[in-house]
């Protein structure tokens, strides 16, 4: 944990650089002095200004947010449960029902689960929109757990149980904080996805329901304007701001024990 | 986590519970009606008017061919009205509720695929023509008023990569057949052929197939003649302006003829509020409202003899968006295909896509 | 194994993900699996089931159109060499990131592993206009590439609208999902083992070579199948700043479903690529199972 060689820090930067130079265009362009995303023309508060009057962008952000919250513990807990059995036992519908919905392209999945929902009678809202998001992100959970778990030191766990403890208490106790890193990368994974979704949101949104990816896309004929960037950058922050929290509040959640077996 | 499905859960109902309020569902193309005008609709109607919006006929087509409800109106293309009309999702106009359906030019009314408007009313129009950056055509002497300069060579190696042309193979050989001298709705496959031979050609020197992002390719100047709708290239120009640049992106109506794309107001089988849709339509078939609604706010066509009056003189003066009567005889509205020709035209244009 | 655990614990932990997955993901497609074997509707959708003379309307019309009209089959073709190509570069660029987000300190390190997710939870669409205006043909990047071209005599080349702008931004919208699970598996590479490698007289390149990597394969394949199979199935970022010449496959399905309304097409092109993107991640997996970690491996990979 203590040297790094130099070479990495060059390779990591590059890729941190890599990242960030278009974000940097993104935040910078928010204040930019153009209805159009194309290039540099002047400062301006304008478009900050027009969002905070804007109720529609607000209000899809808004319900983006609290899908992508949802939908990311939801799957997190699911797509963690599936991981553990998929490592554990020999399974063989499970993991082919987690991994096909991340090949499945997203527009067969979007069609299928509004036909779906239309044939048993289900209100498309947001409810609908979520349960989408859940189906296609458990598998991620799923297998960056599972990546996590391989080659792990089973006899920890063994330990555990030959020491009494129950089969429930020897995965809270042992393998869950051992894993936790894997969990919280497939979390992460799943809010991303969710938060930015547009195909199966598309299908499954209801009449009245708007989402920050459905706004933005309907725009996309006529301009993405700075608008788009500056609900972004807030979104953004937004989020960081309520992890920096969150981990404040729980530390134990967000940290793991690194110095492991 | 039970607590936040039970408020999901809750939000769903409030909301499949108020459809039944007062509440209008349209679904509309994004920008397609101003603010102000739906704030008078509502102050007049006494309800919520809650729009979303979709950017493509064929992602409405699909939605609703999948079984999706709660929308009152939709505002789709004549060849997605025909689309809709066929497969039985629409609902008959009550006319008595549409005393301002007079206000309409006769020549947009009684189409083929709607004949007598059963089931829609216009709305706005566009055509697909030729945008260009006035300062750039010029030094290269290239003619404006022509589909050659999309197609031919000896146009395009002047400006090679510096044109766009639209991702729809229905707009596109719809102007490869207008070049070739055929109608847009022909379906010759021997016609077909040969238009797609002459995109073949023609497309080594195109940058991009784009619909989405050439409008700002062009307003910024890395695109100088891109094949497009006349709203988005009106908007474009006013958008170089703004900017301070110092050329002017003008619209070329090609004397071969183009797309002429009248959007309409229909309304769905199974609306919830039939009575607010039909009260929308009279209201939008007033011409102010009309006028102030979508044609200033965007630059579209008007099918309504009464909005000119309140129509801002630069859009009206311009004969790329109210063309004259010898340039609107060239004008043909797209008409839909049946399943056998879509899919021959799919696999023409995936080879066209491919590269074979 | 553990002995207590047996069938109740295999039925607790596999049960809740497994019954969600069956209801909202298995059902629905399997109504489009149907669809393939189903007509088109003539206005969009699909025809119905059972046609006017009461007979059932299945057919393979859609599969045999894909197996002789060759082109689809080159679309696809040349969606996988796109998706291996981001795969390798996602892994050539994520591997250092997700290294040294293992490697910080504990203080350090969710926050240089939220930074490198960050960036992600912008819109999709703005991020690629960021890209546009990188790559255009006015920007600093076209310019100095241009300018080195023309020094050698080489025709000025477009970054925007063509296969490398495309490439580019694939690479960075998967990136994410290369480090993620490269980072929760070397996260957890015990340091001690390196260092014993170093006493013993091994060079960084050899510690890498012969223990790191080893060991982060499991990590390696989770990330790349995460990137492989979705870019697979991309279509926006060909549409928005793609050359003419590069179509991806699921632009092609796209259009069966949007422009051509040919859902049962559609479906099968969809199971086709699904069948392929599965199979090829399930031969990964099974070429590389001694590396994925059973019990018995890691133990074998320690001695």
């Amino acid at each position: 944990m203590h040297r790094k060689p130099i070479a990495l820090w060059i390779a990591a930067g590059a890729g941190y650089a890599f990242l960030y130079i278009p974000l940097v265009i993104v935040i910078l362009y928010s204040f930019n002095n153009s209805r159009l995303n194309a290039e540099w023309v002047g400062f301006t508060l304008e478009w900050y200004d027009k969002l905070f009057h804007n109720d529609d962008m607000l209000a899809a952000a808004g319900n983006s947010l609290m899908i992508a919250l949802t939908a990311s513990l939801v799957s997190t807990v699911l797509g963690t449960m599936a991981g553990v059995a998929m490592y554990r036992y020999k399974l063989r519908l499970l993991p082919l029902l987690v991994l096909t919905p991340i090949a499945i392209p997203e527009i067969l999945m979007g069609v299928s689960l509004l036909i779906f929902f239309v044939l048993v009678n289900f209100t498309l809202g947001l409810v609908s929109v979520t349960l989408a998001h859940i189906a296609f992100c458990i598998g991620f959970v799923a297998i960056v757990v599972r990546a996590r778990l391989a080659g792990m030191d089973e006899s920890l766990t063994e330990a555990a149980r030959d020491c009494g403890a129950t089969p429930w208490d020897a995965f809270r106790y042992v393998t869950l904080p051992l894993i936790m890193p894997g969990v919280i990368a497939g979390a992460l994974m799943a809010f991303t996805l969710s938060i930015d979704d547009f195909v199966i949101t598309f299908f499954t949104a209801g009449a009245g329901t708007v989402t920050l990816p459905l706004q933005i896309y309907s725009m996309i004929k006529i301009a993405v304007t700075p608008e788009v960037n500056a609900v972004s950058s807030l979104l953004m922050l937004l989020t960081l701001a309520l992890i920096i929290i969150a981990s404040r509040l729980s530390p134990s959640l967000v940290g793991a024990p690194s110095e492991g077996p | 986590m039970k607590r936040f499905v039970l408020l999901l859960a809750s939000l769903a109902f409030a909301v499949s519970a108020s459809a039944a309020k007062d509440e209008f569902h349209l679904y509309n193309w994004n920008n397609y009606l101003a603010p102000e005008t739906v704030k008078l609709f509502e102050d007049q109607c006494k309800c919520t008017v809650v729009q979303t919006y979709y950017s493509d006929n064929e992602e409405l087509l699909a939605k609703v061919a999948a079984g999706a409800k709660g929308y009152d109106m939709y505002v789709p293309t004549s060849n997605a009205v025909e689309a809709l009309i066929k497969g039985g999702r629409l609902k008959p106009l009550d006319k008595s509720a549409l005393p301002n359906l007079k206000n309409i030019d006769p020549r947009y009314l009684n189409t083929s695929f709607d004949p007598g408007n059963k089931y829609s009313v216009p709305y706005a129009m566009s055509t697909t023509i030729i945008g260009y950056n006035d300062q750039k055509i010029k030094e290269l002497g290239l003619p404006t008023d022509t589909w050659a300069v999309i197609f031919d060579p000896k146009y395009l190696e002047k400006v090679k990569g510096r044109v766009t042309v639209l991702d729809s193979a229905n707009e596109l050989f719809a102007a490869a057949l207008k070049y070739l001298g055929y109608s847009v709705n022909d379906v010759d496959p021997k016609h077909w052929n040969e238009a797609a031979a002459l995109i073949k050609k023609a497309k080594p020197y195109w940058a991009a197939f784009n619909a989405s992002s050439y409008i700002k390719e062009l307003t910024v100047g890395n695109i100088w003649l891109v094949h497009g709708y006349s709203n988005d290239i009106f908007q474009a120009n006013l958008d170089a302006q703004a900017a301070g640049r110092p050329f002017k992106i003008l619209q070329g109506m090609p004397k071969e003829g183009a797309v002429l794309a009248v959007d309409n107001m229909v309304i769905a089988k199974d609306a919830p509020r039939p009575d607010l849709a039909l009260k929308f339509m009279n209201f939008m078939l007033d011409g102010k409202n009309s006028a102030e609604g979508v044609t200033n706010l965007i630059g579209s066509g008007n099918p309504n003899m009464d909005a000119v009056k309140y129509i801002k003189p630069e859009i009206l003066n311009n004969p790329a968006i109210f063309p004259d009567k010898a340039v609107a005889a060239k004008l043909e509205q797209l008409q839909d295909l049946t399943g056998p020709q879509r899919r021959l035209r799919n696999k023409l244009w995936t080879e066209i896509k491919a590269g074979r | 194994m553990t002995r207590k655990s047996g069938k109740l614990g295999k039925w607790l932990v596999s049960g809740p993900p497994l019954l969600y997955l069956v209801v909202f993901f298995a059902i629905p497609t399997l109504i489009m699996v149907l669809a393939s074997f189903r007509s088109p509707g003539d206005f969009g959708g699909l025809a119905p089931l059972v046609d006017e003379s009461g007979k059932l309307d299945l057919n393979v019309d859609s599969y045999v159109r894909f197996f002789t009209e060759s082109v689809y089959a080159q679309v696809f073709l040349k969606s996988v060499w796109y998706a291996l190509l981001t795969t390798l570069f996602c892994l050539a660029l994520g591997y250092p990131l997700a290294s040294l987000v293992a490697r910080s300190s504990r203080k350090h390190r969710n926050l240089l592993l939220l930074l490198v997710i960050l960036p992600f939870w912008s819109n999709f669409l703005i991020r690629i206009y960021a890209w546009m205006i990188i790559l255009g043909p006015q920007a600093a990047l076209a310019r100095g590439v241009n300018g080195v071209l023309a020094y050698f005599g080489h025709e000025p080349v477009a970054l925007l609208f063509s296969s490398f702008a495309v490439l580019v931004c694939l690479v960075y919208v998967h990136l994410p999902f290369m480090v993620l699970p490269l980072y929760a598996n070397l996260e957890k590479h015990d340091q001690a083992l390196l260092d014993a490698a170093q006493d013993l007289g091994a060079g960084a390149w050899q510690r890498f070579w012969r223990i790191t990597f080893p060991l982060s394969l499991p990590g390696v394949y989770a990330g790349a199948a995460l990137v492989f199979i979705p870019a697979l199935g991309i279509f926006a970022i060909p549409d928005i700043l793609g050359g003419p010449d590069d179509s991806l496959i699921g632009n092609v399905i796209k259009q069966q479903f949007l422009e051509t309304r040919d859902w049962p097409f559609g479906s099968v092109l969809s199971i086709v690529l699904t069948v392929a993107a599965v199979v090829i991640a399930g031969l990964a997996a099974w070429v590389g199972r001694r590396n994925l970690g059973t019990p018995s491996s890691a133990r074998n990979a320690r001695a």
